[in-house]
């Protein structure tokens, strides 16, 4: 049964959110808490303000479980884990940054010249877009880790080229339909110049909702990738504390019985893509219901 | 002979259109354009409109009444002809140029929430518009808003409400609202009043009227609703499959048209009486569409009924002979060869 | 307590007398979860339609007159969507009417309050209630929907959609038989040769052919209501011109019950046999079309006035006379004043009682038999002795 009851005054914000269904509550909570909390120990470990230096190594507690000194424990040299799970954010926020900014630029880029003048672009833009999306992301990421070195900002550079076809595809029929809306048209016959509608009208108005989803996948994705990529010894390299070194460091532990040292990292990287997604996952539905 | 057809001397020419066509073409890949595919929405129509008159344009859906709107506009590309605002030709103007041009001649198009961004307060598409040619500062940005809301009979509490939120006469309305912003001369109104309730477009069409005498504004008033057109518009054309079969005073259209269409069209609207269509084409066709149209010859004669009482008369299918647009009395023009005289009225006042 | 108390529910019977379809006290609810508050789309609608008869519910914007056809057909399924009311349907050949709305109290709990609120398990309502009227959809009921090539299938052709509505009728036809009868119903509706027509898919056909497909369908199911919302808005004049005269044709003809929804007068004129003008979610007048369009000035609703004198006469185009508007704009629906509903907006309140219009809404009573009037100028208010005004 639910319960309907007509109320005398508009409900406050705290009861609008009340009124959301449960899954809702908790995909944003968790979401924006989670992405909150990276950009945070991400800021907080380039100032350098950790519990413990990363690096210091304590012989006498190693593998230890959680305690008061060392919050996440330590791993098999003594060395903090909470610090090193804080500077590992360095490994992957820059260059997530990058590849999400390089695939909306472009992809908003390619997308409003399909998407506003069709005849001209919609081919030639069409074939570009065809020809990144073939190319296959595993491989490209290999081949420029061979041919030039494991850097992990090339590497996510090349995956965000990879990602333009996904933003410009988004934007361009988000465009063409948006054009055959005379508000576009009426914007022009006003006189408004061609350049403000586009920025304005269409790209924050309508576009910014769909960019910000794609960042969160992205950034999600760039996570991924890097610590996959330093699990294989690719990526960031030893003493340097990156999620996925750090987990592969502690594998050989893991099947001694000392679960510790690998499930802290993976379960930041856990956590972390899941909070990105979700957050995505709630802004999509939020600017579904606002009728987008 | 130097001026378009219609003129009436009241007032200079604001607007003149001559020979206009534009012409849709399909594409193929990469753009390239065939050029025999094509579909002729507006087929070389030429008139007038002197500063201050309404000339309201009819005709059903496919006629080019609203592409011939648009074109005039400059909203879509015109393929051939001449458009002239104040002497001036406007459509080979670009860029600059071209958006100065805009503030004088403004659009209210037909639908109705596309017209309005709906992300956007009605303060904030009121300002945009006003600031375009103007600097104004805040306080003065608001007060011109809330005169303009005025103006158009809204309360200043509707500043802050966003589109979805308004009925359909409020949008219609902040609509004119905005296009009165940039203070234009010309305004072609497309469809204003059909997606209105009754009373609604009631206050609208009052509300144009008004304004057209307060601010001398002249409209070219797009419709298929023949009533309203009568009654806002000095002068109407009628336009078929893209050219315009006649041109008349507003008062001579109820009961004086001449071309057999323009009698099909009234003959089918009176509501107050319910009138059948007076007089059924022999076709037994109801529409037709743009496939159908005739190569050669009066375009209209497969659904004429005069064509078919008479016979079919050469005259009407031969190519040399397609009907052009005659003056057969001071002001009014008809493309028929036969057409029809006065009637006596159809329906009590 | 007397004896005699029959068991059946009194009202159906007296009132709804002989009709086919008798609406009683039908509310129909959206909740605004951001606002807090009620949409009263239908809100105590009384309306009742006899054998061959056709009724046009008359009504702009908002007035509520396509969510309550909805809600009769059973295609409301927003929540909380019906709350109450009652929907008595007498089949043909039947005497007894049943309700349609059977079941509703189970599912639903409405306080009239204020505050307004309702309880409802709109899920397993509407599974309820699909199960009953799923049968009863295409059946007994059949419906024209507004934007025709939007309410035809797009990837069938219009022989197959024909064809399956006569097959689901009478499922003893064959194949060859059903398109046959297909074939014979667009001639019916003036389709230009209908043969090929059998094969066009709806995106071939332009509006107004598209609309009499769908008249074609409606009617083959052969229907005991047929309703029609906004049969010919959207169309072109000549076009709608040509939907009516096909429409007053086939209701001479098959005399089927009807009932149409539309804002346009001329439609009511042409077609009506009884109308119903609706306001804010509720019917404010309803009586013979001869008397609600034009004279009967004595029971008019200023509202339904109003609606008449904002279309102009021919004299009023002659002399480009300024038209007569109903001034203001239609209420919010989330939140309906005490009174009468049209109070803000009546340029007719009665001399000397105008006190009344704002405290109290009045029923939908009639002065005089067969013709209702929701107004405080022709009826009379219980705290009045004498004679009515």
């Amino acid at each position: 049964m639910s319960r309907f009851l007509e109320l005398a005054l508009e409900p406050s914000a705290w009861q609008r959110v009340r009124s959301w269904p449960l899954h809702r509550t908790v995909a944003t909570v968790f979401g924006t808490g989670m992405a909150t909390l990276v950009v945070g120990v991400y800021v907080a470990s380039v100032l350098k303000v950790l519990p413990h230096d990363p690096d210091a190594m304590d012989l006498g507690a190693v593998n230890a479980l959680p305690s008061a000194a060392h919050l996440l424990g330590t791993d098999f040299v003594g060395r903090d884990l909470l610090s090193r799970i804080m500077v590992g954010t360095q490994a992957f926020f820059l260059p997530g940054l990058l590849s999400v900014s390089v695939s909306l630029l472009f992809g908003s880029l390619l997308g409003v010249l399909a998407g506003f003048w069709p005849a001209r672009f919609d081919t030639v833009v069409g074939l570009l877009l065809q020809l990144l999306e073939s190319l296959p992301k595993l491989v490209l990421i290999l081949l420029v880790v061979a041919l030039f070195r494991a850097d992990i900002y090339l590497i996510l550079l090349v995956v965000g080229i990879t990602n333009i076809p996904a933003a410009a595809e988004l934007l361009r029929a988000r465009i063409a339909v948006l054009r055959r809306k005379s508000y576009i048209e009426a914007a022009i016959a006003l006189g408004l110049p061609p350049s403000r509608v586009i920025l304005k009208h269409v790209l924050w108005l309508h576009g910014r909702g769909l960019v910000l989803i794609q960042a969160t996948i992205g950034m999600g994705e760039a996570i991924l990738i890097e610590t996959s990529l330093s699990y294989l010894g690719f990526g960031v390299q030893e003493p340097t504390p990156s999620w996925g070194n750090m987990v592969a460091l502690g594998k050989d532990y893991f099947f001694r019985g000392e679960l510790w040292l690998s499930t802290v990292p993976a379960g930041a990287i856990l956590l972390t893509v899941l909070g990105f997604h979700l957050l995505g996952d709630a802004l999509l539905e939020r600017l579904e219901a606002s009728g987008a | 002979m130097s001026s378009a057809p219609g003129r009436e001397g009241v007032g200079e020419a604001l607007l003149e259109v001559r020979d206009l066509r534009t012409f849709f073409y399909r594409r193929g890949r990469f753009g390239v354009v065939r050029p025999d595919d094509y579909v002729a929405a507006v087929d070389g129509v030429s008139f007038s409109v002197p500063e201050g008159e309404s000339l309201g344009i009819v005709g059903e859906s496919g006629c080019g009444k609203t592409t011939l709107g648009r074109t005039v506009l400059r909203v879509i590309p015109a393929t051939s002809g001449s458009v002239r605002y104040r002497g001036e030709e406007i459509l080979g103007l670009g860029g600059a140029a071209l958006r100065a041009k805009r503030r004088d001649m403004q659009m209210i198009f037909q639908d109705l929430d596309a017209a309005l961004n709906p992300k956007m307060r009605v303060g904030d598409l009121l300002a945009e518009a006003l600031t375009l040619h103007k600097k104004l500062s805040s306080p003065e940005v608001r007060r011109h808003s809330e005169e303009l809301l005025g103006l158009v009979k809204l309360k200043p509490a509707k500043l802050s409400a966003f589109p979805p939120e308004l009925s359909g006469g409020e949008k219609r309305r902040v609509s004119i609202a905005r296009v009165l912003a940039v203070e234009p001369r010309l305004i072609v109104a497309d469809e204003p009043l059909s997606a209105l309730d009754v009373s609604i477009a009631a206050q609208v069409a009052n509300l144009m009227r008004d304004l057209q005498e307060s601010l001398r504004l002249t409209y070219l008033f797009i419709s298929h609703d023949l009533r309203m057109v009568e009654l806002i518009a000095h002068r109407v054309m009628v336009m078929y499959l893209g050219r315009v079969v006649e041109m008349a005073p507003a008062r001579l259209l109820a009961d004086g048209a001449a071309h057999p269409y323009s009698r099909l069209l009234w003959a089918a609207v009176d509501p107050y009486t319910g009138l059948r269509m007076a007089q059924a084409p022999a076709s037994g066709r109801w529409e037709i569409s743009e496939g159908d149209r005739p190569k050669a010859g009066c375009r209209f004669r497969d659904r004429c009924p005069v064509y078919h009482a008479k016979g079919e008369p050469a005259i009407c299918s031969d190519a040399e002979t397609e009907p052009k647009l005659t003056e057969v009395s001071p002001g009014h023009l008809v493309a028929c060869h036969f057409p029809q005289g006065r009637t006596e009225t159809t329906a009590p006042a | 307590m007397a004896e005699a108390t029959p068991a059946r529910p009194r009202p159906a019977r007296r009132e709804g007398e002989g009709a086919v379809l008798f609406v009683r006290d039908l509310r129909t609810y959206f909740y605004l979860p951001t606002r807090g508050r009620f949409l009263r789309a239908v809100d105590g609608v009384r309306l009742a339609v006899k054998e061959g008869e056709t009724l046009v519910l008359v009504g702009e914007s908002g007035s509520g007159k396509s969510v309550t056809v909805l809600s009769v057909m059973g295609l409301v399924t927003a929540a909380p969507g019906v709350v109450s009311g009652r929907i008595w349907y007498r089949p043909p050949g039947h005497e007894d009417p049943v309700n349609l709305l059977e079941g509703l109290e189970r599912f639903a709990r409405f306080t009239p309050g204020p505050p307004v609120g309702v309880e409802k398990d709109n899920r397993r309502w509407l599974k309820w209630h699909e199960a009953g009227m799923r049968e009863r959809r295409g059946r007994d009921f059949a419906m024209i929907f507004q934007n025709p090539r939007n309410a035809l299938h797009p990837y069938f052709t219009v022989g197959q959609q024909v064809s399956e509505v006569i097959r689901r009728r009478s499922p003893e036809l064959s194949a060859g038989e059903a398109v046959a009868e297909a074939r014979a119903w667009l001639a019916k509706v003036h389709l230009d040769a209908p043969a090929k027509r059998l094969g066009d898919y709806p995106h071939n056909l332009s509006g107004g052919m598209c609309q009499r497909v769908m008249i074609a369908m409606a009617l083959a199911a052969r229907p005991a209501v047929l309703i029609a919302d906004e049969p010919t808005t959207g169309l072109d004049a000549t076009i709608q011109s040509r939907v009516l005269d096909l429409m007053e044709e086939m209701k001479a003809t098959l005399k089927t019950t009807t009932i149409v929804i539309t804002h346009d007068m001329g439609v009511a004129r042409r077609l009506a046999d009884r109308v119903a003008v609706m306001y804010a979610g509720r019917v404010v007048e309803e009586g013979p079309a001869p008397d609600v369009l034009n004279g009967r000035y004595e029971i008019k609703h200023p509202y339904t006035h109003g609606l008449l004198y904002a279309i102009p006469s021919a004299g009023d185009i002659r002399e480009k006379r300024r038209l007569g508007t109903i001034e203001g704009d239609v209420p919010d629906l989330s939140r309906l004043p005490a009174g009468c509903q049209f109070a803000d907006r009546c340029g007719m309140k009665p001399p000397g009682r105008e006190h009344l219009c704002d405290a109290e809404e009045p029923g939908l009573d009639a002065p005089v038999p067969g013709h209702r009037v929701r107004c405080w100028r022709h009826l009379r208010h219980p705290s009045e002795g004498g004679a009515a005004p």
